[in-house]
């Protein structure tokens, strides 16, 4: 130990005394010396820092591209679903809506709730705030779009549903099979066959033998079964509902009763020659409000015998069914 | 100047002078600059685990913020992927409901025009572009074959009247449908709406909205503009000469008259659904000689190779027609 203490000549008297260095001055110098090292610490880590950054950056940086990453993959999810949502809405405006003579929605109701600087003010400042609010109006506008098309086709099934059951009681075949001639259609009659006098015919003839059945043109009720005195004979009326009636007359047999409900295809009664008839025929005839139409347009007149059977059959099987 | 230090020999009992060689003076700067490269990675890694720089703090929000907004997209992605799915269904349903037939697959619905790769089974071979886009090209050439394919009459009477021919026969879609969705019906047998049996449809059938405009898809006369209530409705036929006749079917109104001279595109009418008809929709037909031709065949003047390929697909489904 001897060997490491320093000593200065004092010159006043020419002795060597050691050099011993106060405790404030020890400490003085630690300070000092803890405080170089800072500096030099800190000038050492700028300059690392600037040239290569620090680790824990770099560690970051390469979640935040992680994360970049993930974006894009989420964001061609974003964008199937976009796509998917487009092409439901196509087949909604394009395909639904027409023919169920719908509206299409309107773009501003599409729209609706979308937009607005504002929304995603909370994802500026970041460094990547473009491609945050990019995903997050994307998500947004997904997930407006859903919603809209969702409450869309439930309106649009809705209706799907009505059309269907109007369809359903459109009376739009032919009650009977259309093998048969067609006898005197909707005119003015100068000579009724038998009251001689000119009248209006309202309906439609069909020349079928006695005994032929008859069947109802579309689902509906009976409102009136039984012998009409006006000249109708034997005769059945079916509301349709939509404002829509049917009247089958001239017939010999009835096998429906007032207020019961029939569906298309079912058969109602059996042709024959009662009331103001000159022969067996079926007298059909259609009131649209009230209005009397000419039957020959509601049906398709091209349609077989063996057509018209099997029509008749898978009528009868659905019925069963139901 | 600091006053001269001394060291105490203890071997010849003197002070010696203490003198720093040059090779010492080196070895203790380098001693030092080693104790601060020490001491600035202990003060770095203390400073680091209590506090961080200010880039540090910015990219930890970054992906901090990044991590929030992707789970929460995540979540609602997923959220949104059952809606979807519920919608696809609902969709299927309605097509069921409304035209009575399996609907379109879904490859086609999602891929659009042009978005399907459909020339995957050539990928991944050496030459594979060149296959691809040979194929392609063959594809198109199928198209356009249609034209030269016709009878070697036909051929002729293309050879005298060529331009006229070709301004006269029916080639385009008779409503504005870029993006085939309209088409609801083709030419074949179909289900009949009221009768629900399998009749014979002789031309297709163009969903659209009450009032959209009807074209004439080629140069002709109009001979025939009745409303007659039965069947075809309201409905106009166009003689476009060269044996060609084309029928639009079931409109809401007319915009020509018997005898009128009309140009491709010009809009003849409206759609409606005068007539037997379950649905405002455009029934088109088209007669050659005559007889009724698959409508199908003759819209080569409009649409692309992928287009075409799909409307022929989405005609030939049997589904109902809506007349």
């Amino acid at each position: 130990m001897l060997r490491n203490r320093k000593y200065v000549l004092d010159l006043s008297d020419l002795q060597y005394k050691q050099v011993r260095l106060p405790w404030k001055k020890k400490f003085l110098h630690i300070l000092l010396w803890f405080a170089g090292s800072l500096v030099v610490a800190t000038v050492y880590g700028t300059i690392i820092e600037n040239m290569f950054g620090s680790p824990k950056e770099k560690l970051l940086s390469q979640q935040v591209e992680n994360m970049k990453l993930q974006y894009t993959l989420i964001g061609r999810e974003l964008d199937n679903s976009l796509a998917t949502l487009k092409s439901l809405r196509l087949s909604d405006d394009k395909r639904y809506r027409p023919v169920l003579d719908m509206d299409s929605v309107p773009e501003s109701f599409r729209k609706a709730g979308f937009g607005g600087i504002d929304r995603y003010s909370d994802l500026t400042g970041y460094l990547n705030s473009d491609l945050l609010i990019a995903y997050k109006s994307k998500i947004d506008e997904i997930k407006s779009m859903a919603t809209v098309q969702k409450e869309s086709f439930k309106t649009v099934a809705e209706k799907s549903l009505e059309w269907k059951k109007e369809m359903d009681h459109f009376p739009g075949i032919s009650p009977v099979s259309v093998k048969f001639r067609l006898g005197d259609t909707f005119r003015w009659r100068t000579i009724h066959p038998v009251l001689g006098t000119s009248r209006m015919h309202n309906g439609q003839d069909f020349e079928v033998p006695y005994g032929t059945d008859v069947y109802a043109t579309g689902d509906g009720s009976v409102i009136e079964s039984g012998y009409n005195s006006g000249g109708f004979g034997n005769c059945i009326v079916i509301d349709h509902g939509y404002g829509l009636q049917t009247v089958y007359g001239h017939l010999s047999d009835i096998k429906v009763v007032k207020g019961q409900n029939v569906k298309r295809g079912d058969l109602i009664g059996i042709s024959g020659s009662s009331g103001l008839s000159s022969g067996p025929h079926l007298h059909y005839q259609i009131e649209q409000f009230g209005s009397h139409k000419n039957p020959v347009n509601f049906f398709n007149n091209d349609v077989s015998s063996q057509e018209y059977n099997e029509m008749i059959q898978a009528f009868a099987s659905k019925s069963q069914q139901r | 100047m600091p006053a001269t230090k001394y060291k105490f020999n203890p071997d010849s009992l003197s002070f010696d002078k203490i003198r720093l060689g040059i090779k010492t003076l080196l070895l203790r700067l380098f001693a030092y600059f080693i104790g601060s490269l020490i001491f600035a990675l202990i003060y770095w890694i203390i400073f680091a685990s209590f506090f961080d720089s200010p880039k540090e703090k910015a990219l930890k929000r970054e992906v901090e913020q990044m991590t929030i907004q992707y789970d929460l997209i995540h979540r609602e992605m997923s959220n949104v992927e059952t809606v979807l799915e519920d919608l696809q269904k609902t969709d299927d349903n309605l097509y069921r409901t409304i035209f009575d037939a399996e609907p379109i697959p879904s490859t086609l619905r999602e891929g659009g025009i042009g978005g399907v790769n459909r020339y995957e089974a050539l990928e991944g071979y050496n030459n594979s572009n060149l296959v691809i886009e040979t194929a392609n090209r063959l594809d198109k050439i199928r198209k356009k074959v249609y034209i030269q394919s016709k009878s070697f009459d036909d051929l002729i009477k293309l050879a005298v009247h060529k331009e006229e021919m070709l301004k006269s026969i029916p080639s385009i879609i008779p409503i504005s449908n870029k993006d085939l969705t309209r088409t609801a019906s083709g030419y074949g047998w179909r289900i009949h709406p009221y009768y629900r049996i399998s009749k014979f449809h002789y031309g297709m059938d163009f969903t659209a909205p009450l009032g959209t405009d009807v074209y004439a898809t080629g140069n002709g006369t109009i001979v025939e503009v009745l409303a007659s209530q039965r069947g075809l409705g309201k409905h106009v036929i166009i003689d476009h000469g060269f044996g060609y006749k084309s029928i639009y079917a079931h409109l809401n109104n007319f915009n020509v008259r018997v005898g009128q001279k009309v140009q491709r595109g010009d809009i003849i009418g409206f759609v409606g659904s005068t007539g037997m008809s379950v649905a405002n929709h455009l029934h088109y037909e088209i007669k050659l000689n005559g007889v009724n031709v698959d409508p199908v065949n003759y819209y080569f003047e409009d649409l692309n190779s992928a287009e075409y390929e799909r409307i022929v697909e989405i005609a030939a489904k049997t589904g109902q027609s809506l007349d």
